[in-house]
Formats: structure tokens, sequence, C-alpha cells
């Protein structure tokens, strides 16, 4: 995708999206980056370095802990998993998400006439 | 919830920093090899790859850099680092930093010891209890409409303080509604242990109600319950102090339940008070609790629970919630003025004040408490001194790091940074210091326990350094590590942002700031040493005060008979048959017997007299302080008689009751006329004036003329007394064994105790003259080395700057007693100008605080004289040592 069709990520919505990623999975940091890319169909190509200092603020609040693996190509990486509060966070904030880009979308699609 | 996590995860934080370091060193090479394995199999060579990747992750360093920040923890990381830091460019000057340490570890010290006092006797006036400043105690005063002048000891306000009588305290306690549980208490001396081995031990009589007001658990037994209380008169019961079941009953659990002999009677012990309770007079150490009730069976003879007129007890309480003081007050007049009008006699004209228990008119704070004050403000003083000192110094110190400050801002260090770096070594500094002034304040405080204060009741005052005060001490370490860091932190960055890196730039401003500095530190030096002594001279002065009487080569011993039931002639004939005896004792010139000895730290008691023939200027009786003795007392204590003559013998039958008065009490209420002859009723009796006595010194030594009442032994002889014994100066003590020896020959029961000189005993009276006085002997000498020390460093630091222009004048010919002499001069000024100001600032506190009093050149000349030449010596050292130097050699520096 041209550089012109990418969109900067919102503050908060990264770590929405980081949630919403751990959530299918338990991955580490450059697994979360790609999948994030791959999601939003490389619209949010996440600039790699605010990534990791997200995931140490996220932890800190306790919406994800870590623990090192080894992966398929037999290395050893970080990988961060969601707690319960995050599961809570993810669908507190998934729903102010829904409301807000709903009501955001009533406005911006309003005519006259319309109820 | 996310409260708890987050600090749980910013502690691991910093417990396993390292190991975070790692792992996160660990992840992002990881991130790192895995982009650049993708970046290749997207076809880019493995240089390029990496490069890339590198650069999508944005730096790694900078990634680190902002992890570390997101850890939440960066802020005290940089301070630890600080900390250390400071700490090692303290030890790369050593002497300086052990010269601040102790500097602020003495002023610090001396700051918290007397704070812990003033603490313990405002805040915690009751130890032992909780939050004891809740006490209120109820003093009775007689609103006397006499001037002032006519009390035997100064006073607060008009009208003479007088003691609670049990009835009235009944009244009170039935009719106060603003107490919550008023109680009642009384302080006396008892003869405990059996008939020839008895000892003397400080106790209280106290309200039924007594412990359960206090709020406080006994360690072992209980106390005793009302009904207890009420019928202590068939069952005798007793409580004891945790001091004394340590000391006498080596802490046994059976002590409970063992009976002591107090006062001749067989006594229950049935509980142990708490650890660190010691009474409710505050300062007094006491050792039994025993119910008011017993005291007709203790004391005997006594009626004092059933007589209004027998003022024997203290009275407090805790006001109830949402009481105001001024409510109380408001009930208590109410209550008195109902007193006054139902028992005339007793309560007209009598009211009560409610007072905090550090206001108690009676006991040592009266005077204590605006002592320590004035002392504690000198001490603060004296650390703003050691704070200037200790600023100059470092500045001094800071001006040879201007290179690497400016290296650093260079590097792009933030201001905040190189502040906060330049205080964590003030901190490091300062809260060592505050160290140091802990243990001294600690040391202090054991000092000042472990002085004797053993005086008819023991003298304690709990002032252990405790959290309150350690607090106090940190919170001075860090305030004096800002004000004494800040100075050389902004005159660094001051000069940094000109942005220089050259070596050599001068530095003319900063002279302006070390001179006033040293200029504030003399004229806070100045104040302090003024004090200082002044507080000396005082001590001094009051030794050599004649007190009236001879206090050299006499010896007092006391005894006490309460408890034991002897009637007026059988102490008539003791007393007669002990003096013909000791009399006899080899190297006795004379002996007599007295009920007080003068300046004891309890004062003289103070009874009511009619004088015929003398109106009455108000309603109630004249009150004077009086004292008993046997005939000799006067010469005994080489008293001139001025007028009539001695008491006759004790064994006199016949003669009428007399009294001698002293001269004041003839200028106060004979105006002139004959006093011999003159009748004086009290205690239901008369009493003829039988000669005059020159006025000696009764109470303090700061007192004004006080009228006295000498009645004779063979009149009213009393239970207690003090042996006095005149003989040669130096062998007082001598004589003490035989006189136990004839005690014991004439009544084998009785103890002597407390014998000592009477020197000793005066002594006693000035133990809280004493403290100061020696606190600033040994402050007053290091305050003017230290200001010594800061006038030198300045003067060493400022020539060292300078030396190429010096070098350049003493090459050019100028003679080198004409520079040092303008050096010396410069320095001059700046530290008259300060003394001249620490000087008025003296000045102006001193006409406030001793009014009327002169000025004593000795003191208000002597002490500037005395700093201003030692700031001329410690300028003209450095001054002299530069100009010593090769001209050639500082003239090649350039």
């Amino acid at each position: 995708m041209s550089p012109k069709e990418r969109s900067d990520l919102l503050p908060g919505t990264l770590e929405l999206l980081v949630l919403k990623t751990l959530s299918v999975e338990p991955m580490h940091g450059w697994g979360i980056s790609q999948r994030i890319a791959q999601m939003s169909r490389d619209v949010f190509q996440v600039t790699q370095g605010s990534l990791y200092p997200a995931l140490v603020r996220m932890k800190r609040r306790g919406w994800v802990k870590s623990e090192w693996r080894t992966t398929e190509n037999n290395r050893s990486a970080r990988y961060y998993m969601l707690t319960r509060a995050g599961e809570r966070q993810l669908a507190a904030e998934q729903d102010a998400w829904d409301r807000s880009s709903a009501a955001v979308g009533w406005v911006l699609h309003w005519r006259e006439g319309s109820a | 919830m996310s409260w708890w996590t987050e600090s749980r995860e910013r502690l691991y934080a910093l417990l396993f920093r390292a190991r975070e370091e790692r792992e996160m060193a660990q992840e992002l090479s990881f991130h790192l090899d895995m982009q650049t394995a993708q970046n290749e199999r997207a076809g880019m060579s493995p240089q390029e790859a990496r490069r890339q990747a590198y650069l999508a992750l944005g730096g790694a360093e900078q990634v680190g850099a902002q992890m570390r920040e997101a850890r939440g923890v960066a802020w005290l990381e940089h301070i630890t680092r600080d900390l250390r830091h400071g700490w090692r460019s303290m030890l790369r000057t050593p002497v300086l930093a052990l010269v601040v340490i102790v500097s602020l570890g003495i002023g610090i010290g001396v700051n918290t010891a007397i704070f812990s006092w003033i603490q313990a006797i405002v805040l915690k006036p009751i130890p032992g209890v909780d939050d004891s400043r809740g006490f209120y105690l109820v003093e009775p005063r007689n609103e006397d409409t006499a001037p002032a002048a006519n009390h035997a000891r100064p006073q607060q306000s008009a009208g003479i303080r007088l003691n609670v009588s049990w009835p009235e305290y009944r009244d009170l306690r039935e009719h106060l509604q603003s107490f919550d549980e008023l109680i009642a208490f009384r302080m006396l001396p008892f003869t405990v242990g059996p008939a020839g081995d008895a000892v003397r031990a400080a106790g209280q009589l106290v309200s039924a109600n007594y412990f359960t007001a206090l709020g406080i658990e006994p360690t072992l037994g209980r106390f005793p319950s009302a009904h207890e209380s009420a019928r202590a008169q068939a069952e005798p019961v007793v409580v004891i102090s945790h001091d004394y079941w340590q000391t006498r009953f080596a802490e046994s659990a059976a002590v409970v339940g063992q009976t002591l002999r107090i006062n001749d009677r067989d006594v229950t012990i049935v509980g142990v008070a708490p650890r660190g309770f010691q009474g409710t007079v505050l300062g007094l150490n006491f050792d039994l609790w025993l119910p008011a009730e017993l005291a007709p069976l203790l004391l005997t003879g006594s009626r004092e629970l059933e007589e209004r007129g027998t003022r024997a007890y203290s009275a407090a309480g805790r006001l109830r919630p949402h009481v105001t003081l001024a409510q109380a007050q408001a009930e208590v007049d109410a209550v008195m003025a109902d007193l006054a009008l139902t028992y005339p006699e007793s309560n007209a004209n009598v009211r009560a004040d409610v007072l905090a228990y550090w206001r108690a008119p009676r006991g040592p704070q009266q005077f204590l408490l605006p002592a320590l004050a004035i002392l504690q403000g000198i001490m603060l003083l004296l650390l703003l001194a050691v704070c200037a000192n200790t600023a100059n110094l470092l500045l001094a110190r800071a001006t040879m790091r201007q290179h690497e400050i400016n290296v650093r801002r260079a590097l792009g260090a933030s201001r905040w940074r190189i502040v906060s770096l330049l205080l964590s070594e003030s901190l490091v500094l300062a809260l060592l210091g505050a160290g140091a002034g802990i243990a001294i304040a600690y040391w202090g405080t054991n000092a000042l326990r472990a002085g004797p204060m053993i005086t008819a009741f023991p003298i304690k005052y709990n002032t252990d350094v405790d959290a309150l005060g350690l607090a106090a001490a940190v919170l001075l370490g860090i305030t004096c590590g800002l004000a004494f860091g800040i100075a050389p932190a902004l005159q660094l960055l001051r000069g940094s942002t000109h942005g220089t890196l050259r070596s050599g730039a001068s530095a003319a401003t900063r002279s302006a700031l070390r001179s006033t500095l040293m200029g504030v530190e003399v004229a806070l030096a100045l104040v302090v040493l003024v004090a200082a002594a002044i507080f000396l001279q005082n001590f001094s002065e009051t030794r050599a005060v004649d007190p009236g009487f001879e206090r050299d080569g006499a010896l007092l011993a006391a005894y006490d008979f309460s408890g034991r039931n002897l009637d007026d002639a059988q102490l008539r004939i003791f007393a007669a048959e002990l003096l013909q005896r000791v009399r006899a004792l080899p190297g006795v010139e004379s002996a007599a017997i007295a009920r007080m000895v003068p300046l004891d730290i309890h004062g003289m008691p103070v009874r009511t007299f009619t004088l015929e023939g003398r109106a009455r200027e108000s309603a109630a009786a004249d009150q004077s302080a009086i004292n008993i003795v046997t005939p000799g007392y006067f010469t005994t204590m080489n008293i001139p008689l001025l007028a009539g003559s001695d008491f006759v013998d004790l064994n006199d039958p016949a003669a009428a009751p007399q009294v001698i008065v002293n001269e004041e009490f003839v200028r106060r209420y004979l105006d002139g006329a004959e006093p011999i002859g003159r009748r004086v009723q009290a205690y239901e009796r008369t009493f003829t004036i039988t000669g005059v006595a020159a006025t000696t010194l009764y109470n303090s030594f700061s007192e004004s003329p006080t009228p006295l009442i000498y009645y004779s032994y063979r009149d009213r002889p009393s239970m207690a007394g003090e042996l006095h014994v005149r003989t040669r100066p130096g062998a007082e003590l001598a004589l003490a064994p035989g006189i136990r020896r004839v005690a014991r020959d004439i009544d084998p029961l009785l103890a002597i105790y407390d014998v000592r000189t009477l020197n000793e005993h005066v002594d006693k009276n000035l133990i809280f003259r004493r403290i100061p006085a020696r606190m600033f002997v040994v402050l007053g000498p290091l305050l003017l080395v230290l200001a010594a020390m800061g006038i030198y460093a300045v003067v060493a630091f400022t020539v060292s700057r300078r030396t190429s222009e010096i070098g350049l004048r003493l090459a050019l010919g100028a003679p080198a007693h004409r520079v040092i002499a303008q050096i010396v001069r410069e320095t001059l000024r700046v530290v008259t100008i300060g003394a001249a100001i620490g000087w008025f600032l003296a000045f102006i506190v001193y006409i406030h605080v001793a009014v009327g009093r002169p000025l004593d050149p000795a003191v208000f000349l002597g002490v500037p004289a005395l700093l201003v030449l030692v700031a001329a010596v410690a300028a003209w050292v450095p001054a002299r040592r530069v100009s010593r130097i090769d001209p050639m050699r500082t003239l090649r520096q350039e």
C-alpha cells in the first residue's frame, strides 16, 4: 500500500489494537506489529518503536503479562498475553469505540429531514 | 486495583533493574533479527536488510530509553544515580565533607534535643498516656485584690494559686458536664518498708477513677475498682510503677498480692502500672499510687477528705468531645461561684482556671518552657549560621567544577538535571549531617537524664528523641541541604549559560554572593555568641549571688515521721534529743532543725496569717511563706538576727507562742512600726513576734524579696524535717555516719535520707540554668571556629583566583604587607558590616527580653571585638601565604 493511504494512529488506539491482537492468541512484539498491519489491511503500519514502550505501559497497568518462550525457530522471545483485567479493558474500550464511532457516523451522514 | 498492580510493577522495575535491562536488550535484538530476516526474504542484501530493520524500529537506543521512561521509575533511577554521584564527589574532598557533616550534626543535634524536650512538655505532658495533650487542669486561684508584690512566688495572674480540696473535687466532679472524667491526685513522700529498714518512695493519692480516666492498662494485676477504693481503709491497696517493679521486685510475677509496708501500715499490691507511666505531675516520677480514701490511715490525723479548707489536691480531666475550652471555663466559673456562696470560709473569692497541662502553674516548666523556647530560637540561628558557612564552603568548591558543568550542558543535560545533580551532593552531606545530629541528640538527651535530679521528688522528663523528633531532624537536614545547595547550583548554572568552555574566565559577580553569605554568617554568629555570653555570665553571676545564708560547710539530712503516731510532745523531745547529741559530735559547730531548706526546687509553703492591728486589704487573709525552725537555726545558717532574739528553748513550757519574721515582712506589713511584741494570728492561735531576721533567698535566685514567717519548732513541731549541721567547709560529709548513728540510737525505726551538703542542695536549684550554660560553653567556641573556617575558606579561595593579579603587583614592587593589608581590609569590611547588623539584632532582642537591665560592656563590646579579631586572623593567614609565592611563577601561568 502506498504511503499516502497509511493513516496515523489516534493516540490510545495503539493499545486498543494490541489488546485486540492479544485476545486472539499470545504473541511476541514482532508478531504483534505484523499482525496489526495484517489485520488493518496495511492501513496501520505501527511505528515499531512506539510498540514496545506501549507494551511496557500496558504491563505496568496490569493489562498484559509476559513470559519468555521459545519460538518455532528455537529462539527465545518474550510473549505477551492478556490478563483478566486486560480482557475487561478490551471489552470496555470496544464498547466505547463502537458507540462513539456510531455517533460520529450519524453526525457525518446526517441529512436534512432524517430523524 | 490497578494502583496496586502499578505500584507492584514499579517495585519490580526498581529491584530487578539489571535483569530488566538484559531482557529489554534481548527483546529488541530479537525484533531486529526477525525484521532483518523478513527484509532479506523480500530481496534486500543482508547489510541493507539490517539497516532497514534498524530504521524501521526507530533506533534501538531511542526505543530503549522510551521503554525505560514507560517503566515509570526513571525519576527514581535518576535520583539514585545522582545520590551515588554525590557520595563519590563527597569522598573526593573528605576534609570539607567532614567539617560540613560535623557542624551540621551539631546544629541539627542541639535543635532536635531541645525540640524533643519542648515536645515532651507540651505534646506529651503525661508520659505513658495516649494523647495526654487533651488533659486540662482545673487550678483554683484566690482572687486577691492586693498588688502582685504581695505574693511569695511570682504568679501568672492576680491571685495566689491554690490546690483543690477533696470535698471541692467531689462537687466539681458531680457538677461539671464539660469534663469527661475528672480525676484528683496529690503527691506525697512515703516511707516504705519494715521499721528500721525503711526507704523513701514518692507516691500519689488518687481518686477512684484515676486509671480508667487516663485510659491505661496495667502491666500486671489490675487497678483498684471503685468499690475497692471506697473500702480502702478496711483493705488498703496500692499500684506500683513499672520502674519500681523492676528495681525492687526484679519484675517478679508474684508481686501481685504481696504486702508493702507503707507509712507503717500493711498495704496490698494489686497491680503494676504500664511502662513509661510515671504519674500525673509534670516532670515528676512516682512509684506508688494509693486511693485517696487511705489518707486518714496513712497520714495520721489527716482530715483532708472532709475539710474544705485543706487544699491538697489537683484536679484534671479530658474535655468531652465538642466542648471548647471557653465553654469549660465558663462552666467552671459558674460552679466555683456557686461554691463561693455556699461555703464562704473556704471558697470566698476563689475562682478556678482551666489550663492546658503544660501551663500548670506549679513545677519547673513555668520557667522552663520560656527558657527552652528562647534556647530553641538561638539554636535555629546557630543552624542558619552553619548553613551559611557550608554554602560558602560549597560555593568556593563549586566554582572549580564550572568546566565540568559546562561540558554537561553542552552535551544536552537539562537545567533541571544539573540542579538535581548538584543538589544531590548537598543532600548527601545534609542527610549524613542529620544522621550525626540524631546521634548527638540521643547522646544529649541521655546526658540530660543522667543528671542527678533527685530532690524531694525525683524529677524525670521523658525527653527521648521519638518519631516526631527524628522526623524533625531529617526535615531540618533536607531543608538545610536544599538551602546551602541551592546557592552553588544556581551559581554554576548561571556560569554555564555563558556557554564558555574556556577555563580561566573571571567571576567578579560571584564574589558578591560569597561576601553576602560571609556577612550573613558573621551576623548570625554574633547574635548566637552574644546570647551565649549572656547565658554564661548570668549563670556565673547567679552562682556568686549571696543567698543570705552561708553555703559552705553545712550538711543537711532529712527525716520523716509521717505515718507514725507521734504527738507534739514526742516530736519536741526527739528534736531536742537529736540536736543535743549531734552538737556533741566532734567537728560540729552548731546544729538546728528546720522544716524546709531554702532554694528547694519545690518552694517554701505559703500559709495565711492575720497581723493584729493591720487592716485587711481584701476579704481574703494575708499570705506569707513560712518555715518551721528550732532555736539555733539562724546561727547554724549564719543568717543575722537584726532585732529581738532567737526562739526560746524547745522544752521551755512557759513562754507564749513565738514567731520570727524577716526584714521584708516588716517592710511590707509593719510600715515602720516596731515589730517586736506585735501579734500574729494563724492556725487558730496567736503568736508574738520575738525577732527579725535578715531576708534571704527562699525559692529561686532571681526572686524579688519575699516576706517570711519563721515558726518555732516548739510551737508547731513538724513530722518531717531537715537537720542542718554547721562544720568546717570540706568536712561536711564526714559527719554523715555520726549523724545516722545518733538518729538510730534515739529512734531505730526512723530513716535518715537525702544526706547532702547545703552547697549541693543549692546547686540543684541551678540545674536548669546549668544545662544551657554547659551547652554554650561548648557551642560558643565551636561557632567561633566555624566562622573562622568559613572566612578562611572564602579568603583563601578569593586570593587563589587573584593570584595572577597579586603576583603582578608583587612583581611590580608592591611591598608584601601592603598587599596583605589590602586583602584583610576588604574582608574586614564585609565582616564588620555583618557584625554590625548582628549587633543591632542582638541589641533589639536584648532590650525586649532583659527589660531594664543595663548593657554589659564585656558582652556587647567584647564579643564583637573577639569575632572581628578572629575574622582578621582568618583572613590574614591565606593572604600572607599567597604573598609569599614567587611572582614569576604566577605570571608564567597566565
